[in-house]
């Protein structure tokens, strides 16, 4: 196998939080990332789940550098990105675009479609100055929009519709990744399929990688071939979509299935859902140990302090599905049953 | 509410430093004195006044000598020992110094002559101000759509828009000249007072107006005075318990730049009815280029103005419960 | 893999990987331009346009200011002339005959129109206006060496014989190095009374001259009156009056110290309440020009009108030693072909005899070829009659004369307490103000906007701190210290002129300075909700720089709000404006704005008789123009801010 696209090693983001006195060092930092690696092959998709402040967004903002990322590694296909200069970026940023979540907010309200989908193009000279235009309507038709509407304003549009033309500009400098932060979380439920269907036949077409922050499972199970799932700024399981989805291996993972309603009445009345206790505790003082365990319905299952006082690291586990969870209690039973077992 | 006075407070002391000391290089960056302007001085007398004014040091000894009570003698700063002849009051101790060009007055006996008017003349224009204002403000909002509506909210309009020395001139007009019912200016007893208030508040009643307005019409339309109207309450206790409270917000918030604005217009006010108040003299001071006078009136305002935001500040944290000082 | 695949499709063309070929999307794009989608700035304009308050709102602005941008063309009257006339004239009606109306030129006399001081076609048509205007003209000579110079008594004959009037010579230094220019003054006629207040500038070498008119009319004029306290000294003077003439004696020392008394330089008084007022010392010259105090009998005047003629024949017999002096000085640059003498005189408009300074410019140049002199005029300008008009407004002051000739409208709006024409002074006024607020507009526009936009993007510790000064200014009663300052800066002015800096470029430049705090609030505010957008973390990731992201995306964004503050700002920078020269602050005579206009009105409320109109129409105006800025701006608010788009 050759090596990933995108490889993103022990990724850490810390934001300085109040300050001292009135000019002084900052109270504290929070914790949004803390050591996340994960990798996303050419042409696949991997989707990342989690609550709301769990890190994913800001993982996804500091692969493209929207938040220079504090230490760790981000490699694109082996080159470091971290540290870049924008010039020196530029570059990879050809070959790596993103979609926002809040299609009303991502689309500047001043400029026209056209204008709005030539901009990467004017900056990255990929295409010659008569042909951009064309480039756009060649984008919009692309995205499922009537080329047409090439001079009209972003508030002419539905939310659907200026999604699909923040996909076009994504798509403008013909990336090979696409990190899609929530693309359809703020759309009705409808769109939402028409947008995943959309990215799902773009990513066929054009052969893209997703990097799919969400936090709608179904969402993911939909479009990604790889999911991880983030808690706390930290991955706790991540897996190929049928393995993760079928056999959940982390109790935070497992709780979290556990919650997608079931559309058989009988099957969802006799289903025992797993309801975790208390919130997510804040990300700027977390919990020592293993950072889910107050929450955590097996905590009982690890005897002694462990949950509360070790940190678990990712360890990759037998079977299939290339599956790496974070959990004491799934390490111990990993040792307990035999290899291949 | 402790952190926040003493927040307040800090800052104001960089304020009023920076005031003070600003405009009091300024003041002693101008070339000449203050004694050129008048019929050239035998040199002896010239020397007597420098001395008397200290005109004669070093700046940086004048500034000592203005700002507090330090003492200073013939070498400089004294900190430690030393009689205590050569103390002098300043700032700090709420000495603002002797006026350049009204002899034989130091500008507090200027000021506390002159800031009792200004006080009447501004409180009672205030009272009017408020008065006029929420009152047509809230039966504007009330009958809204109404000719009535209509009427005061061109009238809030216009009073907004004409400076108030224009509304000065026709209230002498009509008042003074026309029905002959008070004096056309100055001082002295309570027939003077209405004339100049009314002209000096009519502005700031119109805003007031218009402010209370909107604020009730925003209020009426909330979910809570519906609530109050479904239970059956009569419409006058829905509007004295429940709307006016919220409707008059804005107005509250307004009171802090309505002083400013009326401590302001009161220079012009005073000036146009002959009323021997502060402004008049600041504005005096300033034409005269007597800078002491002008400085300490800087000053005092500062303080005035100042004092006054911070208590409606406080005000409005007792009116609306949402708002923290912390963030104000 | 992929990458070969984009080169084989063409990457740099239109249609790339995608579907449409480039025949199919040159035929869309073509069919795109009839889709033509509405700008938010085309969406707020309509619904401006919807508004109808706004609307009329911005009719009324836009025909105002160009009245008042146009004020040089219209045929009124003179802003800046005095009547003698001393109560204030009702509206003129059209239809009333008017004896003020011009009647008194001689009919069809066409004129070549040399500079452009509008106030002098109506002040010199109009038979009623006898004051004193001077005019100013430099006349310029050449002669080639050993030719006796021209000038001295060859140029003040030709005043004399183009004004028919004696002058009284000042000299002064001329704008290049080694020039000189020389200014005629001519004595006012018609029993002025003067009185002289003598106010030093605080630094050497130069005092100013407060000559306060006679009663009747009753105006200031400051005449500059120099004194160099370096170069010789006067040591004693006395003017001495016998029975046909006056005689100046006065005597030259070396003892700087004397001057110090500058007492004398305010007035010397004479016999028979004749006062010489203004006299100037300038080294080892003493050229004078006088005023005659009249005394205060009004009915001795017309003596003393006499005597001032006297006084002038006197002084042009006795004191030779002014032309002595000045022939001396009028070498001013001899590079071995030619020499040049730069002169600067004075003459007086005479209304009674139909001049115009156009018909005193052609006398005089009529005056230089009859004698076969090589003096040329060079330019006239009034004196004390108008402020200086720029070229742009001279050229509108040509289009009025092209247009209008001589005539000029009556009264429309009357007269205020100097018989100075209403209508025309309003609309003068309105022009400095819009001017003023205008400009300290952009003033404020331009600190805050930088400032505000600086805070906003830098952010963090620097916008706290940069916050928090505006937050100190804010609790500063902020007129106080601008008042405080502007009478610092008075004392300045002459310093500041040296720079080229008016009074009035300080003026705007210290309202700009009060009025930018809620600029940079709300811009601040703006770009610091703007940067954290989604679209501006869209062109970062897009690789977008800075100055793109600034342009591109931020200014066009803010610029809205922006354009709001600016129509609320107009209106309250007017009204300070206003305030600041109602005060005596602000803009100051000659010049009227719509403060002075003010103080007109309430000089012109008296319990003997309202005249009423002195108060009204300028109210009027200023009301009218503010009100019309204050809805426009609401108007402005409703259809741009974007608070109230929704997101639909």
């Amino acid at each position: 196998m050759s090596r990933p696209l995108l490889e993103v090693t022990d990724l850490h983001k810390h934001f300085p939080v109040g300050h001292k006195g009135i000019w002084g060092e900052p109270a504290g930092y929070l914790h949004a990332v803390d050591g996340v690696s994960f990798a996303v092959e050419r042409g696949q998709s991997l989707g990342l789940v989690g609550e709301s402040g769990c890190g994913k967004s800001t993982t996804a903002r500091a692969v493209v550098g929207l938040h220079p990322a504090t230490s760790g590694s981000i490699r694109y296909e082996g080159n470091e990105l971290v540290g870049l200069s924008r010039r020196r970026m530029l570059p990879y940023r050809r070959k790596m675009q993103m979609i926002f979540q809040d299609p009303y907010a991502s689309l500047d309200p001043r400029q026209t479609v056209g204008s709005i989908l030539t901009e990467p193009l004017r900056i990255h000279r990929t295409v010659k100055p008569r042909q951009r235009r064309l480039r756009a309507l060649a984008l919009l038709d692309a995205v499922g929009l009537n080329p047409r509407q090439v001079n009209r304003y972003p508030h002419e549009f539905s939310g659907g519709q200026r999604q699909r033309i923040g996909i076009a500009r994504a798509l403008a400098l013909e990336p090979d990744l696409i990190i899609c932060d929530e693309p359809v979380s703020a759309l009705d439920v409808s769109i939402q399929a028409q947008i995943l269907n959309l990215l799902a036949d773009l990513q066929e077409r054009f052969g893209l990688a997703y990097l799919f922050i969400a936090h709608d499972l179904a969402v993911v199970r939909h479009l990604c071939q790889r999911v991880a799932v983030m808690y706390l700024g930290r991955i706790v399981e991540i897996a190929d979509r049928d393995e993760l989805f079928e056999n959940p291996r982390h109790p935070y993972t497992k709780a979290l299935l556990s919650a997608i309603p079931v559309a058989d009445p009988v099957v969802e009345r006799a289903r025992r859902r797993i309801v975790l206790e208390g919130d997510v505790p804040s990300p700027f003082n977390p919990p020592s140990g293993c950072s889910f365990h107050p929450r955590c319905h097996l905590r009982g299952e690890v005897e002694g302090e462990r949950c509360s006082t070790e940190q678990p690291h990712l360890t990759a586990l037998a079977g299939a599905g290339r599956r790496e969870a974070s959990c004491h209690l799934v390490q111990l039973e990993e040792a307990r049953v035999p290899v291949g077992g | 509410m402790l952190q926040f006075l003493f927040r307040r407070l800090l800052w104001f002391a960089i304020t009023l430093f920076s005031v003070v000391t600003i405009s009091f290089f300024l003041m002693r960056a101008v070339r000449g004195g203050p004694f050129d302007n008048e019929r050239a001085l035998h040199p002896a007398i010239e020397a007597n006044l420098e001395a008397r004014y200290h005109l004669d040091w070093p700046v940086w000894k004048q500034y000592l000598q203005y700002v507090g009570p330090f003492n200073l003698d013939h070498e400089g700063l004294v900190l430690f020992g030393g009689d205590n002849s050569n103390v002098f009051g300043g700032v700090l101790t709420g000495d603002l110094g002797p006026s350049f060009k009204l002899r034989d007055y130091t500008v507090n006996d200027i000021i506390g002559q002159s800031l009792p008017i200004s006080i009447a003349l501004g409180s009672v224009a205030m009272a009017i101000a408020l008065t006029l204002g929420l009152t047509a403000g809230i039966v504007s909002a009330l009958r809204r759509g109404t000719a009535l509506d209509l009427g005061m909210r061109l009238f809030a309009t216009v009073g907004i828009a004409l400076p108030n020395f224009v509304i000065a001139a026709f209230l002498i007009i009509i008042f003074a000249f026309q029905l002959e019912l008070l004096p056309v200016a100055g001082w002295g007893s309570p027939r003077y007072l209405p004339l100049p208030a009314l002209a000096l508040g009519a502005p700031f009643a119109a805003y007031i107006a218009r402010l209370t307005r909107t604020g009730m019409l925003e209020v009426l339309s909330a979910d809570y005075i519906r609530t109050a109207r479904a239970k059956g309450l009569p419409e006058w206790l829905v509007l004295l318990r429940h709307a006016i409270k919220g409707g008059i917000l804005p107005v509250v918030s307004y009171l802090g730049p309505a002083t400013a604005g009326i401590l302001t217009g009161s220079l012009v006010i005073e000036r146009m009815f002959a009323i021997p108040g502060t402004g008049s003299h600041f504005v005096g001071s300033a034409l005269n280029r007597d800078y002491t006078l002008a400085m300490g009136v800087t000053i005092l305002y500062t303080v005035l103005v100042y004092g006054l935001n911070t208590l409606v500040d406080l005000a409005y944290t007792l009116l609306d419960p949402r708002i923290e000082l912390e963030n104000s | 893999m992929a990458s070969k695949h984009k080169e084989a499709a063409g990457y740099d063309s239109g249609s790339g990987r995608f579907d449409l070929d480039a025949g199919q999307l040159q035929a869309l794009l073509n069919e795109a331009k009839r889709f033509k989608g509405e700008s938010l700035w085309q969406d707020a304009w309509r619904r401006l346009g919807r508004n109808r308050g706004a609307w009329w709102s911005l009719v009324f602005l836009t025909l105002f200011v160009g009245l008042s941008f146009f004020a040089p063309v219209l045929p009124l009257p003179s802003p800046m002339a005095l009547d003698p006339q001393s109560e204030p004239q009702p509206p003129f009606l059209p239809w009333e005959a008017s004896p003020r109306l011009p009647e008194n030129l001689p009919p069809g006399r066409s004129f070549e129109f040399g500079t452009g001081a509008t106030s002098s076609l109506g002040a010199f048509a109009d038979n009623a206006w006898r004051h004193r205007t001077f005019l100013d003209f430099q006349l310029r000579a050449e002669w080639l060496p050993g030719d006796p110079p021209p000038g001295g008594d060859e140029l003040r004959d030709l005043v004399k014989a183009a004004s028919g009037r004696s002058s009284a010579v000042f000299v002064k230094d001329g704008d290049e190095p080694g020039t000189v220019i020389e200014r005629h003054a001519v004595p006012l006629r018609d029993g002025d009374r003067a009185r002289v207040e003598y106010r030093p500038t605080g630094f050497d070498g130069t005092a100013q001259v407060l000559v306060v008119g006679r009663d009747a009319g009753a105006r200031e004029a400051w005449v500059d009156f120099e004194v160099d306290l370096d170069r010789g000294a006067l040591e004693s003077y006395e003017v001495r009056t016998s029975g046909d003439g006056i005689e100046l004696v006065y005597t030259l020392g070396d003892e700087g110290d004397q001057l110090r008394d500058r007492r004398y330089l305010a007035e010397v008084r004479g016999a028979d309440g004749i006062t010489v007022t203004r006299l100037r010392i300038d080294g080892e010259r003493v050229p004078l020009s006088w005023s005659v105090d009249g005394g205060a009998d009004p009915a001795g005047l017309d003596g003393q009108t006499d005597a001032a003629d006297d006084l002038v024949a006197a002084l042009e017999s006795a004191d030779q030693i002014d032309l002595q002096h000045l022939s001396e000085l009028q070498v001013v640059s001899q590079d071995g072909e030619r020499s040049i003498v730069v002169r600067r005189q004075a003459v007086p408009a005479i209304g009674q005899e139909g001049h115009n300074h156009a018909d005193l410019a052609r006398a005089v140049r009529a005056e230089i070829a009859s004698r076969g002199s090589r003096a040329a005029l060079l330019e006239m300008s009034h004196l004390d009659g108008i402020w200086d008009l720029n070229p742009l407004d001279r050229a509108l002051v040509w289009v009025r004369t092209k247009v209008f000739g001589l005539w000029q409208t009556g009264p429309l709006l009357g007269t205020d307490n100097k018989g100075r024409d209403l209508l025309a002074r309003i609309v003068w006024g309105s022009r400095i103000s819009i001017q003023v607020s205008l400009v300290a507009t952009l003033c404020s526009l331009l600190i805050g906007v930088t400032y505000g936009a600086f805070s906003g993007l830098v952010g963090g510790r620097t916008d706290n701190l940069m916050m928090r000064i505006v937050d100190v200014l804010y609790s500063v009663p902020f007129i106080f210290v601008v008042i405080f300052l502007i009478t610092l800066i008075n004392e300045y002015r002459t310093d500041l002129a040296d720079y080229g800096i008016g009074y009035m470029t300080v003026f705007y430049v210290v309202i700009g300075a009060i009025y930018w705090l809620t600029m940079a609030r709300v811009v601040r505010g703006q770009v610091l909700s703007l940067k954290n957008q989604e679209f501006v973390e869209a062109a970062r990731v897009l690789g977008a720089s800075t100055p793109r992201i600034l342009f591109v995306h931020l200014v066009p964004n803010v610029l809205s709000i922006v354009i709001v503050y600016l129509t609320l700002t107009i209106p309250a920078v007017m009204l300070f404006e206003a305030f600041l020269s109602f005060l005596g602050l602000g803009v100051e005579p000659p010049k009227v704005s719509w403060g002075l206009l003010a103080v007109d009105g309430t000089e012109a409320i008296s319990a003997v008789k309202t005249f009423w109109w002195v108060v009204v129409f300028p109210a009027m105006a200023m009301g009218s123009t503010l009100l019309a800025l204050n809805i426009l701006g609401d108007g402005l608010r409703d259809a741009l801010d974007p608070k109230l788009r929704g997101k639909d």
